[in-house]
Formats: C-alpha cells, structure tokens, sequence
C-alpha cells in the first residue's frame, strides 16, 4: 500500500485560548470501498477497503477513539470536540482492514 | 428490492452453513474480507448489552430529510451533557437501520473532548431510520432516529 494518502486537521475557531472548547475535523482521502460495488469496466466486485480505527491523541493522551464500519461516505470526515489544555500536539491516527496505518499530526499553540 | 431480497436470503443461507459447519465456514471466510452484515437489532443488543434505550431530548440527532444523494449524507449527534469526570458521555454511535451493515461507527468520548458532539458523513441504500444512540457514564441509553428519504442510493 505505497498509496499516498492525503490527510488534513483543521480547528476551528483558527485561534484559541487556554481551557476553550474547540472543533476538530479530520478529513482523508480514502476510497472506503464496502466489498459490495462491481468495477463499471471490469464487472469485478472491488475488495473491501475501509478504515477500521481512528484515534485522537492530544499530547500522549487518547481524548477520542472511534470504531469504524464500511457504511461511512467516500473521502470521510470526522469532527468532534476538544479541549484545550495547554501547547503540545494533536495525532490522528488510523488503521483500516488491510492493515493500513496513517498518521496526522497538528501543533496546538493556545493564544492568550 | 429483488436484489436485497437475494442477498438477505444468502445471508440467512450462510448463518445457517455457520452454525451446522463452524470449520468450513472459517475456512471460507478466511480469504476475502466480504462485507460484514449487521441488523439494526444485533448492532443494538451490542452497543447497550441487552439495554432497552430510551427516547430523549437531551440527545440530538441532525440528519436532512431529504438526501439527494445516498452516498454523501451528513449526519450530527450532539448530547446535552456537561462532560465532566463524574458525568460524561461514554460512547455515540450512528446507526442506518436500512444498510446491509447498519452499524456506521462507534465513537468513544472521553471528558477531554469538552462538548459531547460527533459529526460524520455516510452512505444510505435507500429511504430508511437513521439513528444516534448515547451511552452515558451512569449506564443511561439514550436514542434518537430520524428517517431520511434517499432519491438516490449510495450503496454498491
């Protein structure tokens, strides 16, 4: 699986203060095959690739881990909340069911 | 629906082969990693354990009555809670009853995350309930489902 994959965190608002309750998106370019759909071309049924994991560690703390099944739309996005507790760093991390891992990191820099 | 027909009558073919060959079934499943199948019902029974939720409006769930299209269908969960130590959110979960598979995704919170909110976006195969369900820290099940007509499926 040499396939780059594109993957991005965004917070909103843009800046923050210390002890705010922030936005967070995560957004990957995946296919999120479900095993179910056939090749307009070939008529074969595309293996299943989906993500499995996704985790949120906020300086080597886990704050979210979530669990995840095929159902989930193409080039998905995850967005929660988080609290900001001090400078450090943000990793997003998944896995999916070929055995994929990927990992984001965003700095954390409260204003204020 | 003929074709829906088709794959819940294979399905039911293939528990059946589970139960009366456990070995052969392995063995098969063991090569391609085919779609898995969840009802509403068995994707409930294991979120809760047994658990009857219950319908409240502290969970909120916001889905557009209308989708276009099946395969892009935003959906957001919010519950009301302070999210502290003693009283949190433990876990929500989206549910597409209608899907082959109808769990979409399991998020555990923790008090870190402040606000107890998940938004996500997921394919629907056809006109079917969408729902949220919340597992408080006090053992509380909360539901809230919304049915969401598809012109459009997104599935396949």
């Amino acid at each position: 699986m040499a396939e780059k994959r594109k993957s991005l965190i965004k917070i909103k608002p843009k800046k923050y203060k210390d002890g705010e309750v922030v936005k967070v998106d995560f957004m990957v370019m995946h296919p999120m095959d479900t095993g179910m759909g056939k090749d307009k071309k070939t008529k074969e049924i595309i293996p299943a690739k989906y993500i499995n994991s996704v985790k949120f560690n906020y300086n080597g703390k886990e704050i979210t881990n979530m669990t995840v099944w095929e159902s989930l739309s193409v080039n998905p996005v995850f967005t929660t909340n988080m609290k900001i507790n001090g400078a450090g760093k943000l990793t997003v991390t998944f896995t999916d069911n070929t055995g994929e891992v990927h990992e984001t990191s965003t700095k954390i820099k409260p204003k204020g | 629906m003929q074709r829906r027909e088709f794959f819940k009558q294979l399905g039911a073919a293939t528990a059946v082969a589970a139960v009366a060959l456990p070995t052969m079934s392995f063995a098969a499943d063991a090569k391609p990693s085919g779609p898995n199948k969840m009802s509403f019902e068995t994707a409930l029974n294991a979120i809760t354990g047994g658990k009857t939720p219950v319908k409240s409006d502290k969970i909120k769930i916001k889905v557009p009555e209308i989708a276009e299209n099946g395969a892009v269908v935003p959906v957001t969960a919010t519950v009301d809670s302070p999210m502290t130590d003693s009283d949190y959110v433990k876990s929500i979960h989206i549910l597409a009853g209608g899907n082959s598979n109808a769990r979409c995704i399991d998020v555990n919170l923790t008090p870190a995350n402040g606000k107890a909110m998940f938004s996500t976006r997921i394919k629907l195969g056809g006109t079917q309930e969408v729902s949220a369900v919340a597992v408080l820290s006090n053992g509380e099940v909360l539901i809230a489902s919304q049915s969401v007509k598809v012109t459009i499926g997104g599935c396949g």
